[in-house]
């Protein structure tokens, strides 16, 4: 029985080996060639991607290194209209924008860091912080106290953020999927609206605005009716109405005005 | 409006009033709440919404252009290989085969390497789209279900027909052979052919049939022409008389 078997394996061996190239022929069609039309994704090329020496959040002081700490006004302007400063990716991939104006505080802060630092991959991704710590001072008159009698102690320091402001920016070896989830949490625990952008999402916000402008079918627009003053209506509007041509008020925005 | 009572203001000097005077101080601009908007303003806001412009027929309502696919780099390299089948292989054969094993297809193959026919794979999809392309378009309603390609240098029709017969799974469905699409009848018709060497003798043969019969004719003996020439005077003079009595009655 082996002895058979060894015979015809031995013969077809013989027959394969009587020909070079007849060895490979058999070998390859043992199985019927199925290739399928299937397009696979490239996967992403991190291959200029710089990770930092230290990736992680670092840590904000509560109050600034000041000699003297001076009672600052309240100055709310600093929560109005859109951001002038840190609205664009520097050298992170991701980020958590403001969608409204508020203060952060230190609890904020360390919440972000907490959160972010410990849900992290500290070896493919890094991130940085987008805002100052806390500068602004907020002082507090304490219980009971009556009306009058000078202005309270400073009590503690805020961060103020404007619209469009980006907290937190995250990059490195990662896709959105990967980090998104925890960039959520930090943005669903923020005093005001916020929202967690990529590069392309936020350039994809602000074409989208500039095309609202472009193919308004509206033939008033809020910017004309308060630059020309038509009807007296700068009765009822502010200056800043004026910069911000009826997109904010107080500190919020209002979405789908052009 | 004028005010009725003074709020708490400072008076810079005893007895001076200022000129507007607002009686409810209310909330700051920046506020934690949405401020209500005074009503010109709502008005205004109202008055100077976004209008989009009008939107298009909705994606389905018109049948669209066909665009052309863009093919993956895969599709390209299968036709490549196709186009020097084509180039190549004189007889390409289009077998349809239902359920053969791995082992059979090897037998197979194995049979019809000894032939000299090598069994190519493509996809239909990439074949169908290679055919409308190129001169052989009429092939296509050959490639419906699990078809495989029998390909040769040489036509040897009569050894694939054999190894097809020896597997049951196995159905031919039709051929390209020299240009020429032939059907299962066309291709057994085509096997039954004799070669070319013998056609050509044939034909050869035919052409120089008098001039070979009068060669060998003079190579025999003459007094075998010479009895061939006086059978024929005398089927010919017969002839005549025959002629000539018919034509002497009728005149």
């Amino acid at each position: 029985m082996i002895s058979l078997v060894k015979a015809t394996v031995g013969g077809l061996t013989g027959i394969c080996g009587a020909r070079g190239h007849q060895r490979g022929f058999l070998h390859s069609h043992l199985k019927i060639i199925t290739a399928g039309m299937k397009t696979l994704e490239i996967p992403p090329d991190y291959s200029d991607v710089f990770l930092p020496p230290k990736p992680k959040l670092k840590f904000l002081n509560k109050v600034p290194n000041l000699k003297k700490a001076m009672k600052e006004r309240k100055k709310l302007r600093d929560i109005q209209g859109p951001a002038k400063t840190a609205n664009a990716f520097t050298t992170g991939q991701y980020a958590i924008v403001a969608m409204g104006g508020g203060y952060l505080h230190w609890g904020h802060l360390e919440m972000i860091r907490l959160t972010i630092n410990r849900k992290m991959d500290s070896k493919t991704t890094f991130a940085r912080w987008r805002i100052n710590a806390p500068y602004k001072p907020i002082t507090c008159k304490g219980l009971g106290q009556r009306m009058g009698g000078g202005k309270g102690a400073i009590d503690h320091y805020v961060t103020p953020v404007r619209y469009g402001r980006l907290i937190i920016e995250v990059g490195g070896k990662v896709e959105l999927r990967e980090i998104e989830h925890v960039l959520i949490e930090v943005a669903k625990k923020l005093p005001f609206p916020s929202k967690v952008m990529s590069r392309e999402s936020l350039a994809a916000l602000q074409k989208t605005q500039a095309d609202m402008e472009q193919n308004n079918q509206n033939p008033w627009t809020f910017k004309q009716i308060a630059q020309g003053n038509m009807l007296g209506i700068r009765r009822v509007l502010s200056p800043f109405d004026l910069h911000n041509h009826g997109r904010f008020t107080g500190k919020f925005h209002l979405p789908g005005r052009v | 409006m004028a005010a009725a009572t003074l709020c708490g203001n400072l008076l810079p000097k005893p007895g001076w009033l200022p000129l507007i005077q607002s009686v409810r101080h209310g909330s700051k601009a920046v506020t934690r709440h949405r401020k209500p908007l005074h009503i010109l303003k709502q008005k205004l806001l109202a008055v100077t919404q976004y209008v989009p412009p009008p939107r298009g027929p909705p994606p389905g309502a018109y049948p669209s252009q066909r665009q052309a696919l863009k093919e993956s780099e895969f599709v390209l390299l299968l036709k490549k290989d196709l186009i020097k089948v084509f180039q190549d292989y004189k007889m390409i054969a289009v077998v349809q085969n239902s359920s053969s094993s791995a082992e059979d297809m090897m037998i197979l193959k194995h049979r019809l390497h000894k032939h000299g026919i090598s069994v190519k794979f493509f996809p239909n999809q990439v074949m169908r789209s290679f055919l409308s392309d190129s001169v052989y378009s009429n092939m296509t309603p050959l490639l419906i279900g699990p078809t495989v390609l029998f390909v040769s240098k040489e036509p040897k029709v009569k050894e694939m027909l054999s190894t097809l017969r020896a597997s049951p799974q196995m159905t031919l469905l039709g051929a390209c052979i020299d240009n020429t699409l032939l059907s299962t009848q066309g291709i057994v018709n085509y096997s039954k052919l004799p070669s070319v060497s013998v056609m050509q003798g044939e034909l050869v043969s035919g052409l120089t049939m008098m001039t070979s019969r009068t060669a060998s004719m003079l190579q025999h003996h003459p007094a075998h022409l010479s009895a061939l020439l006086q059978q024929y005077i005398k089927q010919q003079s017969p002839d005549d008389a025959t002629r000539a009595a018919p034509e002497g009655e009728t005149t």
